[in-house]
This record gives structure tokens, sequence and C-alpha cells, in this order.
């Protein structure tokens, strides 16, 4: 039995999970091998690549020679993921001994890609039909500024001037587990909703995504088509236009989405309409684990408790919002305190003190980033205090008792109580006491036995 | 047992740097045609590309007469051929090997004698081009990929570059650049052993050329993250024998410059190559000392 758990953490966990019927037909597409054999571990890579052209099934015992001692728990790992995921086929031989071969689907379609090489279902359109297709760098700046956008639509919709043309059903689906709504109140960020804000972008992507495609059945969409398509789409090349008639009606109505994502951008010419990949898209199919795409801290904590953030997105200014309070804003600086107020505010919302001290820490400004702290000492460690400080009282369930009619009994069940180690709290004037509640069965007994 | 870790992923990004032998003399000579290996390297090299898309990969030939970068999968100038039966890297890689070799050719000197010898391709060439190329890489860019170098050598040894294919070995080892070793010649080749050896690389020489792409994805397309767990095949025997500097002739038993570690063949006064005059010879002591003895 395969031994990794899976968590969708990106595109080939949700691929792991389809029924092996629908894998099959995926592996026939060139593109999703690859991205598939992209995403495995090292091991596991070079294991397909060796059999890649062997037939006939290959004995377990002989993979595992090929291993060094020290190796092998990756080794293990590696297989279990790729009989997880279908790539390798798990048989018995005669004498009753594992043996592991290629999927015949994969094999044919790796060997092809390889041998002859993939191409796309379209073509770049020729530059001289389109024309005014943005830079590299402006193309990036689209896409996050699109994505800031979509962002702030999903925690706060009624702050954005240009809304994007999600339907708000599909809005609904996302905001599902990251808002809570009571009754009339504005919607409420939750505890996962935070944890969201704190992701880095592709892990953030990657969430709607998952989102996206997990909701793909209520709107009658097929997901193997819909992993198939954007797969697709992450092997384009960055800042290409492609012509928007070489899509079907199904991956048209898909586009669309994706472009109000920011994973492409739609532009309109003379006669045709194009869509260029941008940098969102290609990350797609990349392993969410890649540091290289780690943006810039822009966060500088004082130790007099102040916040300065130096970005011009609302976005930001939005998520120190919720746990400062913010003062003033410049065109490219925000300005804000962290208050004990502003802190109960965040705890209140179900957001812990190390959230936040990780979202300092993770995003800070480059300058302050050099230092070990980060954040001064004074303020994460008032930051915890503050916390600390609502979990002053503890809260236990209990029983209390009075009206006792004679000092003996009274005196009889303390001793009761003492002994099952729940006595909480006694009066012996007055004669009440408070017991746990898991003693006051034996205390209740014991006072009708008394009777 | 807990999940792989997701670092994992990302630690066998490498920058392949494979030097392509491409003598035309030897390839004349041998069994397998040249259009053979080639398409066997040629899907070897495109295995290389599709296993990251982080992956670089470096083709630089090595010809008899010069040496020159014919692929670099990371510069943009690749021309991308209309013809879709084909991966771009193919195309490119065989337009730019053509030119190269015409190129190559044109350079070869009319009154060369070469009847009788085979001439040796400059691997010291292309071995210094690599190392090059990958000090650039480490200079540019804060990320880079583990780098190594892959020789694809089928002609024999030339003795008369043993110096420079040693200082090339030697500053491989400095800035621990594994190189590997795939010889198809005949007999084993002293000088690429050494290399790999030295710089902890490995060498291999595959016994059948005909599932060459097999040898070359078992063994050369390990990542330098992955050799730490698997089974690869060990050096069994390595010539250490080296070439002296005045003759160009491998020796096993010479003459040691005490200053600078020059090799000779045979006894000078003076190094060659630091230009120290040596002391008395041996001979000159015992005689001197027998004559004492005698007096």
């Amino acid at each position: 039995m395969p031994e990794v758990r899976i968590i969708a953490k990106n595109f080939m966990d949700m691929v792991a999970s389809m029924p092996a019927m629908k894998l099959d037909k995926l592996y026939e597409n060139g593109f999703i091998c690859e991205a598939i054999l992209r995403s495995l571990p090292p091991l596991a890579k070079k294991y397909v690549l060796q059999l890649l052209h062997i037939d006939v099934p290959v004995a377990a015992k002989l993979l595992e020679e090929w291993v060094l001692p020290d190796g092998f728990s990756k080794h293990r790992v590696a297989i279990d993921r790729l009989v997880q995921l279908r790539v390798f086929v798990e048989a018995a031989d005669r004498k009753n001994e594992k043996t592991y071969k290629v999927t015949p689907t994969f094999q044919r379609s790796l060997q092809k890609l390889l041998v002859h090489g993939g191409t796309l279902p379209r073509e770049p359109m020729p530059s001289n039909i389109t024309v005014r297709l943005p830079t590299l760098e402006d193309l990036e700046a689209w896409a996050l500024e699109q994505w800031e956008c979509f962002l702030l639509q999903l925690i706060s919709s009624s702050q954005v001037e240009k809304p994007s043309n999600i339907s708000s059903s599909l809005m609904k689906v996302f905001q599902r587990r990251l808002l809570s709504q009571r009754d009339r109140d504005a919607p409420k960020l939750t505890e996962s909703g935070f944890q969201f804000l704190l992701m880095n972008t592709n892990a953030q992507l990657w969430y709607i995504i998952r989102e996206y495609i997990s909701n793909s059945e209520e709107r009658g969409v097929d997901a193997a088509d819909l992993i198939s398509f954007m797969l697709e789409i992450s092997f384009h090349v960055i800042g290409e236009a492609y012509n928007i008639n070489t899509l079907t009606d199904f991956q048209r109505s898909i586009i669309k989405d994706l472009a109000d994502l920011g994973l492409v951008k739609l532009q309109q010419g003379r006669k045709e309409s194009w869509f260029i990949p941008t940098k969102l898209a290609t990350n797609l199919s990349v392993s969410l684990a890649d540091s290289s795409s780690r943006k810039e801290g822009f966060v500088v904590v004082e130790t007099n408790f102040r916040v300065y953030a130096y970005s011009t997105s609302k976005l930001h200014c939005e998520i120190l919002r919720l746990f400062s309070r913010v003062e003033y804003q410049l065109p490219n600086l925000i300005v804000g305190a962290i208050t004990k107020e502003s802190l109960y505010n965040a705890f209140d919302n179900g957001i812990t003190a190390d959230q936040i001290i990780s979202f300092l820490q993770q995003n800070a400004h480059p300058r302050v980033a050099e230092r070990a702290p980060s954040v001064p000492e004074n303020v994460t460690d008032q930051i915890r205090l503050w916390e600390s400080d609502l979990n002053r009282v503890e809260m236990t369930e209990s029983y209390y008792y009075d009206e006792f009619p004679s000092r003996d009994i009274f005196e009889g069940a303390c001793d009761c109580a003492r002994e099952w180690n729940g006595l909480l709290w006694e009066d012996s004037k007055k004669m009440h006491m408070v017991v746990k509640a898991e003693v006051h069965p034996y205390v209740r007994d014991y006072l009708r036995r008394q009777k | 047992m807990p999940s792989a870790p997701s670092k994992l992923y990302s630690d066998d990004v490498s920058l392949l740097v494979v030097t392509l032998d491409t003598n035309p003399f030897f390839w004349s000579t041998f069994s397998v045609p040249f259009s053979d290996f080639l398409s066997q390297v040629l899907a070897f090299l495109n295995s290389i590309l599709l296993l990251s898309q982080l992956n670089q990969l470096v083709v630089i030939a090595t010809g008899c007469n010069s040496c020159g970068y014919v692929y670099d999968s990371a510069s943009s100038k690749n021309h991308v051929s209309p013809t879709a039966s084909m991966p771009a890297l193919y195309s490119n890689l065989l337009h730019n090997l053509e030119q190269f070799v015409a190129r190559d050719q044109k350079l070869s000197k009319p009154d060369h004698d070469t009847r009788g010898i085979v001439p040796a391709s400059l691997l010291s060439g292309s071995l210094s081009m690599s190392l090059c190329y990958i000090q650039r890489a480490f200079r540019s860019g804060s990320m880079h990929p583990q780098p190594r170098i892959l020789c694809l050598q089928g002609s024999a040894d030339g003795p008369e570059q043993y110096v420079a294919i040693m200082n090339a070995i030697f500053s491989a080892q400095r800035s621990t650049v594994p190189i590997d070793s795939c010889y198809i010649g005949s007999n084993n080749s002293a000088f690429l052993q050494q290399a790999s050896y030295i710089t902890g690389g490995i060498y291999y020489k595959p016994p059948q050329l005909d599932g060459l792409f097999q040898y070359l994805s078992t063994v050369f397309a390990t990542d330098l993250h992955s050799r730490a767990f698997l089974r690869l095949p060990k050096s069994v025997g390595v010539d250490f024998r080296a070439s002296c500097f005045c003759h160009k002739q491998t020796i096993d038993m010479g003459y040691v410059c005490s200053v600078c570690l020059s090799i000779f063949c045979e006894r000078h006064d003076k190094c060659s190559t630091c230009g120290s005059v040596f002391g008395q010879a041996q001979k000159d002591v015992t005689s001197a000392n027998s004559k004492k003895r005698k007096a």
C-alpha cells in the first residue's frame, strides 16, 4: 500500500486522487506526462527514465539493488509516489514477487515526447497580426495586479473599485472556507482565511484553483478536462499570443475565468482575439516548494510598536488592518501601530499571535530582514503576552452545592470531593462548595447515602 | 512514514555541460556511425531537459582543430524551426553542429600528415570552455543549479594536451564540479579516468553501443543529489600515468622537478618550465663518496 499521504498541495496530488480510467485518459497527453514527471521526487524521475524503454515488468528486488542502504527510505517514497500516480503498475510475477512496469499509456506518450518532441495544439500567432503585445515586465505587473485585485475582492468585496467579472456564485465558492458570515454582519475572515492571506502567491493560486476544480463537477464540467487544459496552458510560452479560435467552447468559457485571476491576458485585435499566458499560468505545473518565487518583503517594525509598510497595495493595507491600527497612508507607505486593542480584535477573530509574528517576519523589508531578529524582540514578546492575557481565565465545568442540612454532611461531602481530587472551592462558614463536573456523580451518591 | 519533505523537489536541478566528440578521423574508423550515436545522445539530452523545467543544458562540440558551443538551453537565440516532427532542441543542435563541423574542417592544415595516426580531439579546449561557462553561471545570479560536466569521448588521448587537461581537472576539482565521462573508444582513456576520479564524477565505458541511451539515462542522467542514494558504477582501476613535458609521452617512471613538479622522461640540467638549475646528479655524489672512502 502506498505510504505517502495525499495532501492536495499541488496539481499532482489532485491527479493522484483521480480514478484509474480518467488517469489513463489524461496520460494520452504528452504534456501531462511531462508535468507529472517533473513533479516527481528525483529518484522517481530517474526510475521512470530508466524503465522508459523496458517493456517487460521489472522485479521490485532488482530496483532495490540500485539503491544504497542510506537511500532506502527515499526509494520507498519514490516508488509509492509512482504507484500512487499510476505511473508504475504493480503486479506479481509467477514466483509471486512484486514487479513494476511503466503504465503503457504513459510510456507511449513520454517516448513520443522524447523522440518527436511535443507540439502544442496551437502555435503562437505571427507578430504582424498581434499588435501592441505587452512586454514581459508589463505582463507580470498586470498579472500581479489582477491577482491582488481578485484577493481584495475575495476578502472585502466592498472595497474594490473595478470589480472583476467573476460571477458572484463562483466568488462565494472561493469564499466558502475563508470567510464566515453571521446573519447581517459583514463577513469576517476565518482562521484559515487569515492563513490564506499569509501564504505566498503560488500557494494562494493553488488554493483557488483547487477550489475551482473541485467545484467544477457542480457546474457540470469534467474535472479531468479542466486539469488537462490547465496543465496545457502552463506549457505555453509566456508573453506569446495564442489565437482564441483554437480553443473549444468549453475551454473558452474557462479562459475568461482564468483571465480574471490574472493567469492569462485577453486581447482583442481588429479581427482576431488572442490570449497571452502570464507567469502565474506557467507556475501552475511547478511544484510549490520552489523558493525562487518568493517576493521581497515590505514591513518594518520598530521597537516602539510602529509598523511601516512600504507598499502601494490595498491588499497589504487590509492585511495590516487585521491586527494593527493604520494611522496614515502615504502614496507608497502605510504607517500603523500595533496596539493592545488592535491585537485583541485580531485574537477575537481567531488569529493567533504566532501567525501575526510569522507574517511580520516573513514579509520583513530587506533592510531589516538581514538583522536577527527581523522583528524586535520586545514587540514579539508583547504580542505573545497580550495573547496569554486573554487566556488568563481558565474555564472548568463544575457544580455548586449549598444548603447542607448539617456541618457533618458538609464536611463529609468536602472530604469525598477531596478524595476524588475534585474540590475546587469551599466556604465552611456558609457551607458552600464547588466541585468539578466529573466528580459530581460521586458527591451526589455520597449525599444520597447520607439521607 | 512521513511524506517526502518538499525541499526534495528542488534539489535536483542541474546544469549539465556536455562535450561531444566530433573528431571525423575517429568516427570514420569507428564501428558505429556518428548518426546512430547522435540520435541516442539527442534523446538523452532531451530527457535531461524533460526532467525539470529549471534544468539547463549546454553542448560543446570537440573537434580536432577547434571547439564550439553548439547548444545552450538558456540562450534565447535558438532559432525555432517550423518543422513539427522534431523538437526545437534537435533542429537547433543539428543546425549548429553542421556549421561547426564545416568550420572545423576548414581549419585543418592541408599539409598535416594523417596517414596512420588518428589526430586527438581537443578535449582540453572543450573542458576549459565548459569550466568557463560554469564559472559565468556561478557569478551571474544568486541562484544557480548544480553544475556537472559530461564528456562523451571516443577518440584516444592526445598526450600533448596532458598539462592543459590536468589544469582543467584541478580547476574543476577546486570549484567542485564533477566531470563524468562516457568513453566509447576501444581502450580506456587515462585522461578521463583521472578526470572523473579526481573530481568525484563517474567514468563508464559502455560495453554495448546499441543501447547507449539506456546507459546514458541510467548512469549519467542521475543528478548530484540522488547520487548519494544510488549504486553507480565505480572505477575499477585508474591509469594514473603521467605524460612527460618534453616529448609528451606517457611514462611509468621519470624525473620530477623539485621546484615546480614538471615531469621529464630523461635527465635535464635545467627545468624547461621554471628554469631552476638542477644540482649534481646522484652518480657524481656517490662517486665522490667512494673517492672519499678510498682516500
